[in-house]
């Protein structure tokens, strides 16, 4: 049954592999660069020296030359890409088989259903968790240069580095799975398994993710004769609150007693893996609903 | 290797045209003595009919003597055949003819003779019941 | 090496009242059928009769709603696993995985039946000249069929299931498809159950004919017991249902005589004959497309009546 399993999806296999080999081309060059570029700007030195306080130009100097092609040109489609993953690998696994009629060879082998499902299941589900620590882990080498300045709180890297990847296309495989059962045709499963994936998606990654924890507060002093520089940007390195890794959220409520100034709410940089496990935990849970439906309505259909 | 044939649009059992083969057969001189028929596997293959059906038509044969299974091995002919009919056989089949050119003075068709013929065969039927 | 030896002197198929209900709509109702081992069987009755409901729950892709169903002594309660090894199943349109390549079906065969027997696989595509390495997508018609017969024949099951298995073949195909089913069924004392709508083909296939209209079994039994309990009578037209023996299953009426086909033996018959009614014997095909044509309504209240006074259903056993 695992060879059948395999079989059946070897095809989908190769398609990962050559993802992650296109991945890993793109990543090795452009990661290469960064890293040579890092060392020659002085930048190394300079964050050694003053936390990237005193280091503003060089810092500028590197986010022109890589931050657009790191921010805006991956983050659109890579946003998508787990979501398009999993339900292209999980919209087939029954609803092919409903579709074509093959199900009344796959289910007449003296293989019960439970076990034709669960075996295959567990294999695909393996597979896809091994392609998304190897996506992960690419993504985290090349851009290790730019989170040295930026952090990995940003939503644009934290989406992608950590176990939430994976976690995604998990969820997205386990919809695309339970719809094709439901639906029994693959492509409207699909499309079933992706809306509600990404509005999901959406909804935890700008409402519920802020405020996993509690924000703190950070009370900026602004010198007397001098301007305050505004904090809420994305790229704004070091953030206000002065280290490197927080994630700012926005203005708080509030002021300051004595003096002028701003007040900020801040995720500190240390919560970042309380919150991607938080967030991944999260997801899985989903595609364990997702699956765990499946398999029992599978069963109670045989039964 | 003895091929049969299948008329499916002939009205006749499947057993009985197997049958009605083998005797035709015999008496043309294409079955001698101890020509081995086909096994019942590569009947039932060939013409795609049920396996109990050439089984049927073997046992009729074994019954009407012109056939005989030996264990292991097949089903055999075993009724010596001869391009003559037999002497009562030419008989009945001289008077036949003699009869079938007074139904044609008569003016009766090729159908309404076979028809007769299937009349004259029912109520004797009947009256031996 | 007799296929039944695996159930013994179980019979092949035992159902007690079984039924299966979709939503408000019982797809199958009140089916009691026995079929011996070795029999084959063919399963006749028009689109939506109930053909398909009762080959799946025989095969297990589903379960009864209601009564009892074994096949070789399994029950509808035994595990998933043992039910499905003692049934190999052709299904209608033959499906397989296009992508596939025929080793690679074997493989799965192999892989998902523990009892699969390669060497009659390599052997039949052997003698076919269907070769091993081609993908099932670029097969004929009469090619895919004959791999899915393989598929099940190789499961080494007691029981095969071909759900109208020529439906979509040439005649060429068709010959050479039943033809290897039938010599299947010569070599190894195989059952086979035929669901077909094409009465005229089942005559030389069956021993064995199960009728289905409306969900309700019409006729059951062996094929030779069967056409020998019915008679067609030619009768004056104006003889009323009520004097004729027997059970009346179909009147055609025509300007001075009817033409009547009843159930009733040739006994029963004898004692009731008049002077100007015929009777004569019935052909497979004219019985079966009588049952077809009798209204299901008639035929459940006609049963009902009937059952006290008919003789039990006769097992013969069938020898090869």
């Amino acid at each position: 049954m695992i060879w059948v399993s395999w079989r059946q999806h070897r095809s989908q296999a190769v398609a990962c592999l050559g993802v992650l080999a296109a991945l890993a081309v793109y990543a090795i060059l452009l990661g290469t660069s960064m890293r040579t570029a890092f060392g020659q700007d002085g930048l190394i030195t300079c964050l050694a020296r003053s936390q990237g306080t005193g280091c503003r130009a060089p810092i500028h100097a590197f986010t022109d030359r890589f931050g657009s092609e790191v921010n805006v040109a991956f983050w659109s489609v890579l946003l998508i890409l787990p979501g398009l993953i999993g339900v292209l690998v999980g919209g087939p696994l029954i609803a092919r088989e409903l579709e074509y009629g093959t199900w009344r060879l796959a289910w007449s082998q003296t293989v019960s259903r439970a076990r034709w499902l669960t075996v295959k299941l567990g294999l695909v589900t393996g597979g896809l968790v091994v392609f998304g620590a190897a996506m992960t882990a690419l993504i985290t080498w090349y851009r290790a240069p730019m989170d040295r300045l930026t952090g990995h709180f940003l939503p644009n890297v934290y989406d992608f580095e950590g176990l939430v990847l994976t976690a995604y296309i998990l969820c997205a495989f386990g919809f695309a799975v339970l719809a094709g059962l439901l639906l029994r045709r693959t492509i409207p499963a699909m499309v079933a398994a992706f809306i509600p994936w990404l509005a999901i998606r959406l909804v935890v990654e700008f409402v519920l993710r802020p405020h996993f924890q509690a924000p703190l507060t950070f009370n900026q002093v602004c010198p007397q004769n001098g301007s305050c520089f505004g904090g809420e940007g994305l790229g704004i390195i070091p953030p206000v609150t002065g280290h490197i890794g927080d994630w700012v959220l926005g203005s708080g409520s509030g002021q300051l007693a004595n003096q002028s100034g701003n007040t900020y709410l801040y995720q500190p940089a240390d919560r970042f893996w309380t919150f991607q496990f938080i967030e991944a935990g999260l997801f899985v849970l989903l595609t364990a609903a997702a699956l765990g439906a499946t398999i029992w309505l599978l069963h109670r259909r045989a039964a | 290797m003895f091929r049969f044939r299948l008329d499916g649009s002939s009205g006749v059992p499947p057993y009985l045209q197997l049958v009605h083969q083998v005797r035709q057969s015999l008496l043309l001189g294409y079955l001698r003595e101890g020509d081995r028929l086909p096994t019942v596997k590569d009947v039932s293959s060939d013409l795609a009919i049920n396996p109990n059906t050439v089984v049927k038509a073997y046992r009729q044969l074994e019954h009407e003597g012109l056939a005989g299974g030996r264990p292991g091995q097949g089903t055999f002919i075993t009724a010596t055949s001869s391009p003559a009919l037999p002497e009562e056989q030419q008989a009945l089949r001289a008077s036949l003819e003699e009869w079938l050119r007074a139904a044609e003075e008569a003016g009766l068709s090729g159908e309404e003779v076979t028809a007769l013929i299937a009349v004259a065969r029912h109520d004797l039927r009947k009256e031996r019941v | 090496m007799t296929q039944n030896d695996a159930g013994g002197s179980a019979p092949a198929l035992r159902t007690d009242r079984l039924g299966r209900r979709y939503g408000h709509v019982w797809g199958l109702r009140d089916c009691t059928l026995e079929v011996p081992a070795g029999a084959v069987v063919g399963l006749v009755g028009p689109n939506g009769a109930g053909k398909t409901t009762l080959l799946e729950m025989i095969i297990g892709l589903l379960q009864p709603t209601e009564g009892q169903l074994s096949v070789f002594g399994e029950t509808s309660q035994a595990p998933m696993a043992a039910r499905l090894a003692r049934v190999g199943y052709v299904a209608q349109d033959h499906p397989l995985y296009r992508d596939f390549s025929v080793a690679d079906m074997f493989h799965l065969g192999r892989a998902m039946n523990p009892s699969w027997d390669q060497q009659l696989a390599l052997a039949r595509m052997d003698a076919l000249g269907i070769p091993l390495k081609r993908k099932v997508k670029s097969l004929s018609g009469g090619q895919r069929a004959q791999v899915s017969l393989t598929m099940a024949l190789a499961k080494r099951a007691p029981l095969l299931v071909l759900d109208e298995p020529v439906s979509s073949l040439d005649p060429v195909a068709r010959l050479e498809f039943m033809g290897e089913v039938m010599a299947a069924a010569a070599g190894t004392g195989l059952t086979v159950l035929i669901a077909s709508h094409v009465v005229s083909e089942l005559e030389r296939l069956c021993d064995w004919l199960i009728v289905l209209t409306g969900g309700h079994v019409q006729l059951a039994g062996p094929a030779d017991d069967l056409t020998d309990a019915h008679q067609l009578l030619t009768v004056p037209r104006a003889t009323p249902d009520a004097e004729l023996p027997g059970l009346v299953i179909h009147r055609t009426d025509s300007d001075r005589h009817s033409t009547v086909l009843v159930r009733a033996d040739p006994a029963g018959l004898a004692a009731q004959e008049r002077p100007g009614w015929q009777a004569d014997p019935v052909g497979f095909e004219q019985l079966v497309m009588a049952y077809l044509q009798r209204p299901s309504k008639a035929a459940a209240r006609d049963d009902t009546a009937q059952a006290a006074a008919r003789p039990g259903p006769a097992t013969k056993a069938v020898t090869r």
